[in-house]
């Protein structure tokens, strides 16, 4: 979508970044590349990035989400309020709180357009105004996702692991649906008369595939592939299908690059960005459920800070604030540095103070690389 | 000998990769003089003043550079203006919200103590601004002086270092014809101090008022050096142009059908409550026609397109309609209905500069190219390839970025997004504007093939040729309205000028 040198070299630096990050904590304590350490990390990878997924949409438009740490915080907290206060089935309760959530970001996103507010301030109020009721549904006390002892659908989102045999199948059905899908490429290209690097395809396809059965392998070797690594695999397809092959998707692209030559091409800008606060709204239920039910129970301290976490995701990962440059996989990348910091740091005991300066400062050269590597 | 040279080029050439754009300049001033500097966009005027300003560094291009007759290495804008070369650019470099004296003395304020000497720097301003005969108090905001005004307190800063060349680049794009005399005046004065000056300008006519002499760049050559009273307008233009003027315009051949676009009546207003901006406006164009919209800059020309599309005012009153319908209020309405602007300011209103040529080109046509709610991309690659082949878009790939164009090849991209909509009536404001000659050729033949097709054109343009041979009908504007209809056969430059002032006097009586 990007000028396509820029993105490879950016990828290549954020590969190389994650790749160091990894090295010192391996070399620091060889229990971080252990098959039950990556599966964790996985887990809490996936509300992360899902959430970071999220704001990808919000930010390629050249807007800004403040609002979903607590967002996070409310909607793990419903959920778990209607299982365990209300005697909810886990799936409903899922089902109508994402419904909730969808409804709350699309207002928010209609009053952000139509009013012409600043999305800043907009989520600005969200942050305050969901923690508040966050903290009013909870009662200031803890909720547990389920009866101690028991399992439901909100407790197994992060203890729930796809055995090795299937894992291995469904890995192996992937790598399958991909050759077909660079395959169909190459033909459509060729009956459309257009130019196909079959190599670059199949280069592609070897790496991805490669990639998804290491991890899969990996991960077998303690109990299989998480449900939440799963869920995360199957938002991060439907978003990049959503900016690379829909029009929503271009629309994005095109207000984030240049709002009023969108307009005047017909792009309908209002509808465009509260259907992306409307994804948001999802996504941001789904990581509240994921992050809730990782920690067990819902606390007043659920989703905290998260929204900057998904902001530096994106931002490291190369999407531009100013609104129109950014992509999938470099946000993937992007919450995976972050995720991988903060997991190898509590692996190895430092203090919560450390944790904090690290990650800033990781963000901030980040950035600095990037500003660096685009000044060029 | 005549006087000594102050600054001189000797064979310069510049290149951007493949790019020749400067190729063997040779350029002198002459101390004391107004010199002329003409040439098409493209023809590498900028380039040269880039060099001389000190934004191309000595080592990115070869040749010399010479100031009283003495070879100079420039490496940054701050060794030009220690050279004593000041530059007024045609964008002014001025802060809205600070004081006159503060914008004089941006970046070189006066200090005490390490703390802003404030009452030196009023007094020094007061001080240049009376020795200019600039009428402007040195406390004024910025923000709230005409454009005029601006114009002069920039050539103030300019000048406050005693500089003995003074270039300026197009200074009137933005002027009023008083403005204009005012400034000129003070050039002259300048002249008199013996401050010597390029003027840069289109408008030939400022340009033989005030230049001695006249150097012509084509293609980045020099390819005449002028005296100003040895020459007239018709030879210096055959010079930029490098053909003659007849061969720049085809012939059109009209052969107009049903009444595409009509509107009656218009009245459009910036907001609800101001007061109206265009009123009574009322045209047809019919299927295969062209009409020309002419008038003075700020008579609502390019409000009225914008407003048409969707995209500007609030409509107090009348009606617009395509093809027998109720035109939409909507961008996206109105490119469905078959109504596209290819707008003036195509990097603010035509592209997504960061994104591929492939994404600008198909941005209106997407609904089109989707299949099963996925944009089908092999067949918008294929798509993009046919208009940029048939549109000769120069780029490295359809995957460039469109900022990586050049201003010919990106106004054939916002053509071509327009074109792929299948349109019935195509807006065009300012079509030509900015682009090299040869691609000013290529846009002309295009809307003939346009109109031949059955294409109705409005075209609003301020270069009076333009207007006069490819018009099949001409509206002046004139101050928000309509100054006067005029046929092709009707139109003169005298009759469509003055209908473009016709209203300026009813209005200055009662402001």
């Amino acid at each position: 979508m990007t000028r396509p040198e820029s993105v490879s070299f950016r990828s290549l630096s954020m590969l190389i970044a994650l790749v160091s990050i990894v090295s010192y904590f391996a070399l620091y304590d060889a229990a971080f590349i252990s098959p039950r350490n990556l599966s964790q990390l996985a887990i809490e990878t996936a509300s992360t990035a899902i959430l970071a997924l999220g704001m990808l949409l919000i930010i390629v438009p050249g807007h800004i989400d403040l609002s979903v740490g607590s967002g996070v915080g409310l909607t793990g907290a419903i959920a778990a309020v209607l299982t365990l206060h209300y005697s909810w089935p886990a799936p409903a309760a899922l089902s109508s709180t994402a419904l909730f959530s969808i409804v709350l970001y699309s207002a928010m996103g209609f009053v952000i357009v139509r009013e012409r507010m600043p999305a800043f301030i907009i989520t600005l109020g969200g942050l305050l105004i969901f923690k508040g009721a966050h903290w009013l549904v909870i009662e200031n006390s803890t909720v547990p996702v389920v009866q101690g002892g028991q399992s439901n659908l909100y407790s197994l989102l992060t203890t729930f692991y796809v055995s090795p045999r299937v894992s291995l199948i469904l890995a192996a059905l992937l790598v399958v649906a991909l050759a077909a899908g660079a395959a169909s490429t190459s033909r459509q290209r060729k009956r459309q008369g257009i130019q196909t690097d079959d190599e670059q395809l199949f280069l592609r396809w070897f790496v991805s595939a490669q990639v998804i059965l290491l991890a899969v392998l990996t991960m077998n070797q303690y109990r299989g592939v998480p449900l939440s690594a799963l869920i995360l695999a199957s938002t991060a397809f439907v978003i990049h299908v959503i900016t690379q092959h829909t029009r929503l998707g271009r629309h994005l692209y095109a207000i984030g690059g240049n709002e009023e030559a969108a307009i005047i091409s017909g792009v309908p800008a209002e509808t465009a960005v509260i259907a992306a606060f409307a994804i948001m709204g999802t996504l941001v239920s789904i990581s509240g459920f994921l992050q809730t039910a990782f920690a067990g129970a819902s606390t007043t301290t659920t989703g905290q800070l998260m929204e900057l976490d998904a902001i530096a995701a994106c931002v490291i990962g190369g999407t531009s604030l100013k609104g129109g440059r950014g992509d999938v996989i470099g946000v993937l990348f992007g919450a995976l540095i972050m995720a991988t910091l903060l997991n190898g740091m509590t692996l190895l005991a430092f203090t919560p103070e450390t944790k904090f300066i690290a990650r800033g400062t990781v963000l901030a050269l980040a950035v600095w690389v990037d500003v660096r590597l685009s000044r060029r | 000998m005549t006087t000594p040279s102050v600054l001189e080029t000797r064979g310069l050439v510049k290149r951007f990769g493949g790019v020749t754009a400067l190729d063997n300049v040779d350029f002198e001033l002459r101390g004391g003089e107004v010199h002329g500097l003409c040439g098409e966009n493209g023809a590498g005027k900028s380039t040269l003043i880039k060099i001389l300003t000190g934004v191309y560094a000595h080592d990115t291009y070869t040749g010399e550079v010479l100031i009283d007759g003495e070879t100079v290495r420039l490496e940054s804008i701050r060794d030009s203006e220690a050279a004593g070369i000041a530059v007024i650019h045609q964008e002014l470099a001025l802060v809205d919200e600070m004081s006159v004296a503060e914008n004089i003395f941006l970046g070189h304020e006066p200090t005490r103590l390490g703390l802003v000497d404030h009452h030196k720097m009023y007094a020094d301003a007061t001080a240049l601004l009376g020795r200019f005969d600039i009428a402007v108090a040195a406390n004024r905001r910025v923000g709230d002086l005409g454009v005029g005004q601006q114009q002069l307190v920039a050539i103030a800063k300019a000048l406050k270092s005693d500089s003995k060349v003074l270039i300026l680049d197009e200074p009137t794009a933005a002027l009023t014809e008083q403005e204009i005399d005012v400034l000129l005046d003070i050039i002259r004065d300048l002249h008199q101090r013996g401050v010597a000056c390029i003027y840069i300008s289109h408008k030939l006519d400022e340009v033989f008022a005030i230049a001695d002499r006249i150097t012509v760049l084509r293609d980045g050559t020099t390819v005449a050096r002028l005296d100003a009273c040895d020459t007239d307008r018709d030879e210096v233009i055959q010079h930029m142009v490098g053909r003659r003027i007849a061969d720049l315009f085809p012939l059109r051949k009209p052969d107009p059908g049903d009444v595409a676009l009509a509107v009656d009546a218009l009245t459009i207003a910036e907001s609800r409550n101001a007061p109206p901006r265009l009123k009574g406006i009322s045209f047809e164009v019919r299927a295969g026609e062209v009409l020309g919209i002419g008038g003075l800059m700020g008579a609502g020309r390019s409000e009225l397109l914008l407003h048409l599309v969707g995209f500007f005012g609030h409509r107090v009153d009348g009606s617009v309609q395509l093809l027998g319908q109720p035109l939409a209020l909507t961008p996206r309405g109105c490119v469905d209905q078959g109504l596209v602007l290819v707008s003036e300011d195509r990097k603010r209103y035509g592209l997504i500069l960061d994104q591929s040529v492939t994404f600008n080109l198909s941005l209106s046509s997407l609904p089109g190219l989707t299949r099963a709610g996925r944009v089908d991309r092999h067949s918008e690659a294929r798509i993009c390839g046919d208009y940029a082949k048939s549109l000769q878009i120069k780029a490295p790939n359809l995957a460039s970025a469109a900022s990586t164009l050049s201003g010919g090849n990106q106004q054939k991209v916002v053509l071509g997004k327009a074109l792929m909509t299948k349109p019935k009536v195509i807006l065009l404001d300012e079509p030509t504007r900015g682009i090299d000659v040869g691609a000013k050729r290529e846009i002309y033949d295009l809307i003939n093939q346009l109109t031949d097709s059955g294409v109705a054109i409005v075209m609003v343009s301020s270069e009076l040729p333009e207007l006069m041979r490819m018009s099949d009908r001409i509206m002046m504007l004139s101050e928000g309205t309509v100054g006067g209809h005029f046929t092709h056969n009707e139109a003169t430059a005298a009759t469509l000028l003055a209908a473009a002032m016709s209203t300026s006097h009813k209005e200055q009586a009662q402001p």
